[in-house]
């Protein structure tokens, strides 16, 4: 009986919303607004028209400027980066040279002391404090950087005036404007980035800001790019040179990476995820000077913690792995050993080398231990006395000493180069790939931005080794 | 019924700083579920952080916040959990981006909903919180960002306001935690019955709509007599809400 | 052996031959896996729709006609028809054939889908409005009864398409235009679109380049046997009446809205100020909702905010709020400079 009348009602409501006709939104957003105008002019006192104060508005003239807008940008963005390259130097080598020098030797002896059987004192103190310590070490003094000034900007407001200059390109592309917004998330945390794409309403933009992220490149990468820039492209240019040369290499490849965040989301947009993009609206906020030691003091907190997290949880499990590999034998040799001769062929059509390639594997759960991992299978193959014995994970001492181990395993500077852009294409972290998965709920769309950079790391890898074979 | 809510500083109790306690993300056991709605980039999250101790990332960009948070906070032995929201525009669209916080708002069945707006731009905000006063009788307009309305040389005659829209209005600058204290104080008041609220009920709509509303919300009372905001669930079966038909169906009515 | 010229030479035929395999629309995988789909049901519900069309405006067709009118190969059509006899789909008398009564109902289903689709092509998605028509036509055949159904209930069972066509509802009923054809509109009369007829083709796209769509008001202020010049939403059109004979109006009493001074959001300059007499109905669904709760209300106060380096999006200053869009947005909210 019940079930009749509701139906009745829905039956009803149709009827009567077919007489209204499609006004009807219109209509009542319309009343709301006549409301809320009754309101306000009893409520609200203007001792000026003026709608927007002098001051914001000067700022937004020249930031979206046609002269300044974009040199603008670029500058913010190389400053930034610079800030966090020179300033990163100094405690990195602190925290490197408490954790690894003096800390790493004194739990060594202290699990001698008390007697843990080899494979233990291995396992635990060279494997995964190892792991952690460099993490701390290397990843937490560029974060500790880049993340307070980068929420400065945010705080400011910046970020809405660089989606608003960026959104005819985006547009172009098929995309939507505010990719930029996570996309500069995506320079924090790709896994962050992909879950701020919810402030994309259409799913169709949406997908391609979640496939597209992974081009920004995340903190688990920056210190990579920073390092082996330092090294290879700080070394053939004269010594006063050697940082502009490296800070350039770095934002190069940021650079290089929005690059392909356009081509892609143009390529997807062309094909596989065709239409045009259907809504674009885009609030403007007023700009608010941030509080600065506050901001400082609580994102220096926040991403401390949040680090030392990460690198306990995914760090620690991966050096653990790192110091089996390179214990554990197949016939004659480790299983690293085995690997990596298995992977060099083809690293080297790369312009990379098996190690790298064994690196990246092994690295899949967070990006952070890529270095440290090719430092420690360099050592591993070439059989030179740097580092601490097989399976440890170690940060050589100094970037000079880092480039040594390294030449020695038959690096070049085409080498550098292709690892660096290896670095910007290549599958997402693990985390990064498990919250795709949420996002999307789709195993396809998941699947599809897992290998789709990898993909494109082999191509554009092959190419500049090939090229650059060829010429030299 | 009838008490008229008047501004919160001088129809509340004293706000009892030593009663009050931030609990962090402890929110196992608790009294009353507080939501926090509003417009994005108002502040939702500052207030959240300044009441519970956390540190919800904010950022002065609309859409910040994508994902629904929780914390607590104890005031005279009571708990309250309290939920941060993404922002909103709305509550008659069905876009993706504000399911969560509209979902939150309709059916999460909050004791009380703290309607964080921005001073200096109360009548666009006022879209969103005369939308949210259709299905509610127990919110409180944090009438937020109230120094940077200083500065703009804005006046907001709090005591209108709360007469004209039937809830309690507290100016505040959560940044700042100015006018926290008589924030939590109103939400307790609320949450205990101590204030009643008499809210605005949107009266500007075009004669054919006002008369189709009426003729389903008649139906709707005849069918659900209990339901309090019939109108609210007229206007959303005209829109033709298929969650609200859903719900009509199994006869469950949450909000 | 290993020589980079020769890697890249192979990497450069190996990319080629991919390309050429798998380009979009045009690859050969593409068209091999299109022959192997069997496309006899496709072919059925193709000609009863046309059949459908047809007896709509009285016209009896016979089977030459079928063939010409459809783009298949005869054998296929000729083999579809004789299924569709066995089916008693259609009723064959002589040359001629008519719908049966299932076939009817068959074909009011195929047409309920297409309309829905382009309903939903129009509210939820961003194509281009010239390309909705072709892509409901193939999905037509994709949607079972269920999911027109629930695509009807998602769009809140919709009366008309986007182009003003009445969508058939679940048990056949299907609402009446009343309206009459714009080149009949006398000269000073209003009325306001109802249905653009999408097609044929060509006429339709001239339509829409000119940016004429449904809901919009017009006004006929001149009009002889060569060409009907009216205005609509604050621009003037000139189109020949056979053109204008695909537009169906209908007719208004009194002037809502005064044109004089009518233009879009999008011509508003730097310092000029303007208020919102509309927002256009080409704006849809989502996006209108969108726009109305940003505080796009009639009667609202705009002005430029920001320019933008690369020349789009604007920002506009509504309700105290710096706002951001398109130019392909903004030039459908209606407006009046002061
Ligand atoms: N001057 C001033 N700034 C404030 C105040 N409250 C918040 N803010 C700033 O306003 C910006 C937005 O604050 P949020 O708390 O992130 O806003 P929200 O409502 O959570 O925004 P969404 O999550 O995007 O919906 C931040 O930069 C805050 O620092 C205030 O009372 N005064
Ligand atoms: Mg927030």
């Amino acid at each position: 009986m019940k079930k009749d009348n509701i139906e009745n009602l829905i039956a009803l409501s149709n009827d009567l919303r077919w007489q209204i006709g499609d006004d009807f939104h219109d209509n009542l957003t319309e009343g709301i607004y006549a409301d809320a105008a009754e309101i306000v002019s009893a409520a609200v006192h203007k001792k000026d028209e003026k709608g927007k104060l002098r001051f914001d508005a000067r700022i937004d003239k020249i930031i979206t400027s046609r002269t300044w807008g974009f040199p603008l940008m670029f500058l913010v963005l190389a400053t930034v980066l610079w800030l966090t390259i020179v300033g990163a130097n100094y405690p990195s080598a602190f925290l490197g040279n408490i954790l690894l020098d003096h800390i790493h030797p004194f739990l060594k002896t202290l699990a001698t002391n008390i007697g843990f059987p080899i494979w233990l004192n291995g396992f635990l103190i060279d494997g995964v404090y190892l792991a952690v310590a460099w993490v701390v070490a290397v990843m937490l003094p560029p974060m500790a950087i880049f993340f307070p000034l980068f929420t400065l900007l945010e705080d400011f407001g910046y970020l809405p005036r660089v989606a608003f200059n960026l959104d005819n390109l985006f547009k172009r592309a098929g995309a939507h404007g505010k990719q930029a917004l996570t996309m500069s998330m995506g320079f924090g945390c790709n896994a962050a980035g992909v879950v701020a794409t919810r402030i994309i309403d259409s799913p169709r933009e949406r997908l391609i800001a979640i496939i597209t992220n992974n081009f920004s490149l995340c903190n688990g990468r920056w210190p990579t790019q920073i390092l082996i820039a330092t090294i290879f492209v700080g070394a053939v240019v004269p010594q006063s040179f050697s940082g502009i040369a490296s800070l350039a290499a770095v934002i190069g490849i940021a650079v290089l990476g929005m690059g392909f965040m356009f081509l892609t989301s143009w390529a997807l947009s062309k094909t596989v995820l065709k239409g045009e993009v259907s809504t674009f609206n885009l609030e403007l906020p007023p700009y608010r000077p941030p509080r600065f030691w506050k901001t400082i003091y609580t994102s220096l907190i926040d991403r401390t913690l949040i680090v030392l997290w990460r690198a306990i949880v995914f760090a620690a499990p991966a050096g653990a792995v790192i110091w089996l590999i390179s214990n554990l034998h197949i016939g004659d040799i480790t299983i690293a050993a085995w690997t990596i001769d298995l992977f060099n062929p083809f690293g080297f059509l790369l312009g990379l080398n098996g190690v790298i390639l064994l690196a990246y594997v092994v690295a899949i759960p967070a990006n952070e231990i890529v270095i440290p991992t090719i430092l420690m299978l360099t050592v591993l193959v070439t059989g030179i006395s740097g580092g601490a014995g097989a399976g440890v994970m170690f940060e050589a001492d100094s970037a000079n000493a880092t480039g040594d181990i390294l030449r020695s395993g038959g690096w070049t500077l085409l080498t550098a180069i292709n690892l660096m852009l290896f670095s910007l294409l290549h599958n997402p972290c693990s985390t990064t790939i498990y919250t795709i998965y949420k996002e999307t709920k789709s195993v396809k769309w998941t699947v599809v931005a897992s290998i789709l950079p990898v993909i494109m790391g082999f191509v554009v890898t092959f190419l500049v080794a090939q090229i650059w074979r060829i010429l030299a | 019924m009838d008490t008229l809510p008047k501004s919160a500083c001088e129809a509340c109790p004293q706000f009892n700083a030593n009663g009050l306690k931030k609990l962090g993300i402890n929110t196992t056991e608790f009294d009353f579920v507080v939501a926090l709605a509003g417009n994005p980039n108002t502040g939702k999250s500052t207030v959240f952080n300044s009441l519970t101790g956390l540190k919800q990332h904010t950022g002065n960009w609309p859409g910040k916040t994508v994902t629904r948070a929780e914390g607590g906070f104890e005031y005279n032995n009571q708990k309250f959990k309290l939920v941060d929201l993404p922002g909103t525009y709305s509550l008659l669209s069905t876009s993706e981006d504000e399911e969560v916080a509209r979902n939150f708002i309709l059916f999460g069945k909050p004791s009380v909903t703290i309607i964080v707006v921005d001073a200096s731009r109360l009548e666009r905000n006022l879209n969103l919180v005369l939308q949210v006063l259709e299905i509610t009788d127990r919110a409180v307009l944090c009438l937020n960002l109230i120094d940077e309305a200083e500065r703009n040389n804005i006046e907001v005659d709090t005591r209108s306001l709360a007469r004209d829209l039937g809830i309690p209005v507290v100016a505040t600058s959560a940044r700042y935690y100015r006018g926290i204290p008589e924030l939590i104080q109103t939400v307790s008041d609320l949450a205990n019955g101590r204030i009643h609220c008499k809210p605005h009920r949107i009266k500007n709509i075009p004669e054919n709509i006002e008369k189709a509303v009426q003729k389903l919300s008649i139906e709707l009372k005849k069918e659900f007599p209990e339901i309090p905001n019939s109108r609210w669930i007229a206007f959303r079966l005209l829109e033709g809400d298929r969650h609200i038909i859903e719900l009509l169906r199994k006869g469950e009515f949450v909000i | 052996m290993y020589s980079p010229v020769w890697a890249l030479s192979l990497f450069i035929g190996i990319s080629i031959l991919l390309f050429l395999l798998f380009r979009p629309e045009k690859g050969w995988f593409w068209a091999i896996r299109k022959s192997n789909i069997n496309n006899q049901k496709i072919v059925i519900e193709d000609i009863l729709k046309l059949l459908y069309h047809s007896e709509n405006q009285d016209k009896i067709l016979n089977i030459n006609d079928i063939t010409t009118s459809l783009n298949e190969p005869e054998s296929n059509i000729l083999e579809s028809v004789n299924e569709m006899a066995r089916h008693s789909l259609i009723l064959i008398e002589g040359e001629n054939v008519r719908l049966s009564e299932s076939g009817s109902d068959y074909a009011l289903r195929m047409v309920r889908a297409h309309r829905l689709w382009e309903k939903f092509l129009a509210e939820k998605t961003g194509f281009a409005e010239s390309d909705w028509h072709h892509i409901a036509e193939k999905k037509e055949h994709e949607l079972t009864d269920q999911d027109t159904d629930y695509l009807a209930s998602v769009l809140g069972n919709p009366q008309f398409d986007p182009h003003g066509d009445p969508i058939p509802t679940k048990t056949g009923k299907v609402a009446d235009i009343k309206g009459i054809a714009l080149s009949d509109l006398d000269v000073n009369h209003l009325g306001r679109i109802i249905h653009i007829k999408d097609k044929p083709d060509i006429i339709y796209k001239q339509i829409l380049a000119e940016n004429i769509h449904i809901g919009s008001q017009v006004r006929v202020v001149e009009k002889d046997s060569n060409r009907i010049v009216f205005h609509c939403e604050g621009e003037a059109f000139k189109l020949a009446p056979i053109i204008a004979a695909n537009i169906t109006v209908s007719l208004l009493k009194k002037e809502y809205i005064s044109e004089d001074n009518v233009a879009r959001l999008s011509m508003l300059n730097e310092n000029e100020y303007a208020t919102i007499i509309g927002i256009s109905k080409e704006m849809r669904g989502e996006s209108r909702r969108r726009l109305l709760d940003l505080g796009f209300v009639k009667g609202a106060n705009v002005k430029v905010d920001l320019l933008n380096p690369l020349g789009e999006p604007k920002a506009f200053l509504i309700k105290g709020t710096s706002i951001a869009l398109r130019n392909n947005q903004a030039s459908k909210i209606l407006i009046k400079k002061d």
